[in-house]
């Protein structure tokens, strides 16, 4: 049998920021603001101001009381979410099941909470590691399929995304399992019983901002990716995995164990998005099915535009927050607040033109110029 | 044990079954044709979820303003292959990466559905149910196939035509070589990037077709989440299909069988519950693609940009 | 019947064609005129700017200046297709073939009109008729082997009716007896149908063979221009590398080809490259492969009951036609393929194949023929690709040690003399020379006990592949055990002590040195030994 690695999904170039010089940031300005005016001309068209729009935003977002510490708050799962994609991608796996394992995490953290007594502390720090291995072992699945079977895990990993819909689903409807059968319970909606109070992360007020302590972990997550691929042996295996897997593993990096680890990472990361979700009381601290609220997706989007730099996702995922934050204010101006979902697309489509401009641009010269010297 | 075996001998001799399957199968046979011939170019078109959402979106609104299935219909195949064309541009002229754009043109489709159905409420409405003369009247399969609403048999034309296009012209043949080996496709003069596209917005322009046909064919009424993943399985009956259209079309209905299942379980009175029953399509898809995938008939190209000068 | 070329109009000119590539210059003010009813020899070793010259001829490449005129008409080719309307053919080297697609289908590709598969079949027979090209319409180009697809590629060209017919590098994947037979339908075609024809090549012999005339080609400039009938060989090789050219480097480098072994074998003595390569002397094999046999995902046997050994200090060379399963034994060794069958052992102990780093464990480094793909990470850092085999003297507590890195790097530079701003330049900015020295550094820092080359001198520069061949042979002698994969015969003769032949996934043949039986090595590589006879 060849061991022959396929294609890897997510192959293609992804060039560098750095070098964009004026043309680059020129390219950037012109597209960028394409998509504000596009999304400005959306809200027009619905009969709606765009400055008030956006001035809404910024006071959901930032400026209102209170409202920065939840834009960090809501920025933590994201943010966690992004690194896991980062190590994935940066070892060559396109996990884009986020959603998902950010549910099964989100799982593990109501069951752990709700279903067992013990010391409050104890609870959510076994939550979210279980939240995190749940994660882990639901991209493991994926992972599965791609090192014994092939499967791309591009389309393993979307799939079970809506598996794991169903599960919790499942999971709040059943009354052995989550559902939550207190008669006194403030919704009808079927949920599963809120976590406790004692399993919540706690937060710190800083400047009349309460601010969770997930997100000062996740910041440290950050800094510790950004470490262990540039430092570590770990990380350099993972890169060149990612770079090259036949070198890699004539250098003893194996394509599925290795593999199958950065899989691990990347699901565990999206697991321990959602178990921090719940502890910081995302949905009243219940589990329901729309629970995820496409904090997987964001995540991702978030690793792409960061060009899986750990660090340069932090000021990504607190931007992508901010939309999400702020469009909690755009009740008032009468534009519903799914505008952010297209702006934050357009945003995403708008950054990813400049770089794949500047590529074919310096490629064509630089490829064709290692290629002259040698026959075609 | 045997109670499990006689219900799924009722599920399975019952005439509904059949006939939901087939209109479930419909609807991912539009996407699965529309993606194979994308795939056979060499993209893997994870936008094809967009361009359903967007055909459905688009067939309702058409429908709504006009009342007419036929322009519903049109401007869902538009709607789709806009969506497509959006993609196709930005990886196969902009060469930025096809998963990378794929997800985000979803996100994008799927953030402007919302803000549309809470902006103008499209309702749908469904297309009339048309028997087709004597073949319906063949037992079990014959009410299945052709005793459907008319979108339907839209599909039993796309078949063949996208059978003859893939296979019988220079359009196909140029697509394909565009899929294997697109340098060796350049040098033999033919314009690989453009070919991709074209592949990528015919694909898209099916998907819309054939979230158009989910409304107004099926549903009957326009929702954010009906759409809910369908594109991602009519990618995976593509792998199962092996890259062939027989293939394909047989992991549609399968796919579709699946889904009818779902529906049928509850309509014959059976308990069982109804999340599990959900994820039935999308586990089987991933069971039946993890015994079959065979990864050395996919065209050798799939997944792979193309840069003149580049490898 | 056309008359004598030289008194026809250049049905195909090219005036001050020039092609910058960055830096790179790839083409200078190229002038050419092909001319009906001649071959035209392209001479020039890899990098002169040949393939460019071509690319930009047939609307692959733009040029940065300069014109290009048929029949005295200047015009502007921008793509493969319009080249072809202007009556341009071109028979490339490789990838032009689809393998999943038939015969037919291939010819089919790019032209215009209606599909009408009847047609083209009969197309195809008409011209395999004509020049005695038998092939299938129907057969899989998959399953054809490199003389067939070689046929294919010519009748592709051929059926769109081409004035001008380009080739290049057209025998690389070709035996001897099938290179003749091409050039046999050339001088038909040149003679009957008045072609001009542009045989590009490095090879001297077949420049000198096949052709009328000849433009030597050096550093993207044209050198030379001259008749092949007044041609000499010590001349012309000066001309392509541009200095007085040893036999010995000759033989050695450039000219793996029959006009250089004549000379060889004249004087063995002086130059034959055994005098500087010991005999092996060991008995004990350091690398012995017994009875290897793979298929592929696809079911095509890769290797077939494969068995071979090399002893220490031993350099023993593998001929054979490109595709016979060299990248196949290069992969086994490099850990990248797992056997369905036989062993592999170093020293006596098994190996398992298909494991990563097992083979680089047990101290097999191999330099592979497509670096791209196998032997080194572009988007990774010069320090970075000389680290890859062994970190262990790099790391601590799991950490890399920049420090360490660092000196392994500017030492291995030094010492390879790689061509580079810094440890840190990004291995994709070094020239292909430069990134073949690294893959070379890399792969013998590691103190293997079994080198293993896999083409290790295409595309590289005469520098590189002088560099190349004495590092083989500096390891050899050190006492490590070398096996040299290549297709191309002279570079085989000129470095190993033992020649085995690879045909269709085995062993075929054997001969040392002492032994050397050119002709039945010719016919083992065509795997036609017993069959050609017979015939």
């Amino acid at each position: 049998m060849s061991t022959d690695p396929p294609a890897v999904p997510g192959d293609a170039p992804v060039p560098d920021l750095r070098d964009g010089g004026l043309y680059g940031l020129l390219l950037y300005g012109v597209s960028v603001g394409f998509a504000l005016v596009v999304s400005a001309g959306l809200v027009a068209v619905t009969g709606n101001a765009w400055d008030s729009v956006a001035g809404a935003l910024a006071d959901g977002a930032f400026l209102a009381p209170g409202r920065w510490g939840e834009t960090l708050a809501v920025a933590t799962p994201i943010l966690l979410v992004a690194l896991g994609m980062v190590v994935g991608v940066r070892a060559g796996f396109f996990n884009i099941g986020q959603e998902g394992q950010l549910l099964m995490g989100a799982l593990a953290m109501a069951l752990i909470g709700t279903r067992l007594a013990g010391p409050g502390p104890v609870l959510l720090v076994g939550g979210l590691a279980l939240g995190a291995v749940a994660g882990g072992v639901y991209a493991g699945v994926a992972a599965l399929m791609r090192f014994r079977r092939g499967v791309p895990e591009v389309i393993s990993t979307l799939l079970l995304v809506f598996v794991a819909f169903q599960i919790v689903g499942f999971a709040i409807t059943t009354d052995w399992f989550l559902r939550d059968l207190d008669p006194n319970r403030p919704s009808q909606a079927v949920t599963s019983a809120a976590l406790p109070g004692s399993v919540r992360l706690p937060v710190v007020t800083l400047w009349g901002n309460e601010v969770t302590v997930g997100f000062f972990l996740a910041l440290l997550g950050a800094g510790l990716v950004a470490f262990v691929l540039s430092r570590t042996v770990f990380g350099f295996k993972l890169r060149l995995l990612g770079s090259n897997p036949r070198v890699a593993q004539q250098a003893g990096v194996s394509f599925g164990r290795a593999g199958a680890t950065a899989l691990f990472i990347s699901g565990a990361a999206a697991g321990l998005a959602g178990a921090s979700m719940l502890a910081a009381g995302a949905s009243s601290a219940r589990l329901t099915t729309g629970f995820s609220n496409e904090i997987g997706w964001q995540g991702l989007l978030v690793a792409l535009l960061a060009r899986n730099r750990p660090l340069l996702c932090i000021p990504v995922a607190i931007l992508f927050a901010a939309l999400r934050t702020g469009s909690g204010f755009l009740a008032a101006t009468g534009v519903d607040r799914t505008v952010v979902d297209v702006v934050q697309a357009l945003l995403v489509l708008a950054l990813l033109v400049p770089p794949a401009v500047e590529f074919m641009r310096d490629r064509r010269q630089v490829s064709i110029a290692a290629r002259a010297t040698e026959p075609a | 044990m045997s109670d499990i075996l006689s219900a799924l001998g009722d599920i399975f001799t019952s005439p509904a079954m059949y006939g939901s399957a087939v209109r479930l199968g419909v609807f991912l046979a539009f996407a699965a044709l529309g993606e194979l011939v994308a795939e056979k170019a060499g993209t893997i078109n994870i936008s094809v979820e967009g361009s359903l959402l967007a055909g459905a979106l688009g067939g309702a609104v058409a429908f709504d303003m006009s009342g007419s299935t036929v322009f519903g219909l049109a401007a869902g195949a538009v709607a789709g292959v806009s969506v497509a064309m959006v993609a196709a541009n930005m990886s196969h002229r902009l060469t930025a990466d096809q998963f990378v754009v794929g997800i985000t043109v979803n996100v994008l489709v799927l953030g402007l559905a919302g803000f549309l159905d809470a902006t103008v409420s499209p309702l749908g409405g469904r297309a009339a149910v048309v028997g087709v003369p004597f073949l319906s009247d063949i037992p079990v399969i014959g009410p299945a196939l052709f005793s459907q609403t008319w979108p339907t048999y839209l599909l039993y034309g796309l078949i063949p035509l996208t059978w003859w296009l893939l296979y019988r012209t220079r359009w196909g043949l140029e697509l394909r070589s565009a899929g294997e080996n697109p340098q060796a496709a350049d040098v033999s003069g033919v314009d690989v990037n453009r070919r991709r596209r074209q592949a990528v917005s015919y694909g898209g322009s099916l998907a819309g077709l054939g979230g158009a046909f989910l409304i107004l064919g099926q549903v009957g009424s326009f929702d954010v989440g009906a759409v809910g993943g369908r594109g991602f399985i009519a990618i995976a009956a593509v792998y199962f299909g092996g890259w062939t259209l027989r293939g394909t079309l047989a992991g549609a209905l399968l796919f579709g069988m699946a889904d009818a299942f779902r529906l049928a379980v509850p309509v014959l009175g059976y308990q069982v519950n109804a999340q599990l029953l959900a994820a039935l399509p999308y586990v089987l898809t991933l069971v039946v693609m993890y015994f079959i995938t065979k990864r050395f008939v996919q065209p050798a190209a799939l997944a792979k940009p193309f840069v003149r000068g580049l490898r | 019947m056309i008359d004598d070329f030289r008194f026809q109009p250049p049905v195909l000119e090219v005036d001050g064609l020039t092609k910058h590539f960055g830096s790179v210059v790839a083409c200078e003010e190229v002038d050419l005129a092909l001319r009906a009813g001649e071959i035209h020899g392209v001479l020039g070793e890899n990098g002169a700017g040949k393939s460019t010259l071509m690319r930009m001829i047939f609307g692959l490449v733009d040029p940065d200046r300069g014109v290009i005129r048929i029949d005295g008409e200047a015009t502007r080719i921008a793509d493969p297709s319009e080249a072809v309307r202007q009556g341009i053919g071109m028979v490339h080297q490789h990838y032009s073939l689809v393998d999943a697609l038939t015969v037919w289908e291939n010819v089919a590709i790019g032209e215009v009109g209606p599909l009408d598969p009847e047609k083209t079949r009969a197309r195809i027979r008409r011209i395999s008729w004509r020049y005695g090209l038998s092939v299938d319409p129907d057969a899989t180009v998959r399953d054809l082997s490199a003389g067939i697809r070689q046929r294919v590629e010519i009748i592709k060209c051929l059926g769109r009716r081409p004035r001008v017919i380009i080739l290049d590098e057209p025998t690389s994947a070709l035996t001897p007896a099938e290179s003749q037979y091409l050039f046999d339908v050339l001088l038909t075609g040149v003679r009957t149908q008045g072609w001009a024809v542009a045989l590009v090549s490095h090879k001297l012999d077949e420049i000198l063979r096949a052709t009328d005339r000849i433009t030597v080609m050096r550093q993207g400039r044209v050198v030379d221009r001259l008749l092949t009938a007044e041609a000499r060989v010590p001349a012309l090789a000066q001309a392509m590398v541009g200095r007085p050219v040893p036999l010995r480097t000759v033989t050695a480098t450039f000219e793996r080809d029959q006009v250089a072994r004549d000379l060889l074998d004249a004087d063995p003595m002086d130059d034959g490259p055994g005098q500087t390569a010991e005999p092996a002397a060991s008995t004990t094999p350091i690398l012995q492969v017994d009875n290897a046999s793979v298929k592929g995902a696809d079911g095509r046997v890769l290797l077939d009951g494969l068995s071979l050994a090399v002893g220490a200090g031993e350099i023993v060379g593998v001929a054979g036609v490109e595709g016979n399963g060299q990248t196949a034994l290069a992969d086994l060794l490099a850990g990248l393929l797992r056997l369905d069958d036989g062993t592999v052992l170093v020293k006596g102990r098994t190996v398992p194949t298909g494991v990563a780093g097992a083979m680089v464990g047990a101290g097999i480094a191999v330099v592979p023929a497509d670096r791209h793909r196998a032997g080194c990470v572009l988007d990774m850092s010069v320090a970075e690709n000389l680290m890859i085999p062994s970190t262990h003297n790099m790391r601590r507590w799991g950490l890399l040690r920049q420090d360490a890195i660092r000196r392994n790097a500017l030492q291995l530079i030094e010492e390879y003399d790689i061509r580079t701003s810094g440890p840190d330049a990004l291995l994709g900015e070094l020239s292909g020379g430069n990134q073949q020295r690294t893959v070379i550094a890399r792969a013998l820092s590691a103190s293997p006990e079994v080198m293993v080359a896999h083409q290790p001198t295409r595309g590289l520069d005469v520098g590189a592949i002088e560099y190349v061949g004495d590092r083989i042979r500096r390891s050899a002698d050190r006492g490590i055990g070398v096996l040299l994969l290549s297709t191309d015969l002279r570079e085989i003769l000129s470095l190993a002590d033992r020649v085995v032949v690879l045909h269709r996934g085995s062993i075929v043949g054997e001969m040392s040195r002492d032994e050397l039986d050119l002709p039945r090595l010719g016919l083992l590589i065509g795997g036609t030994d017993e069959e050609e006879k017979a015939s």
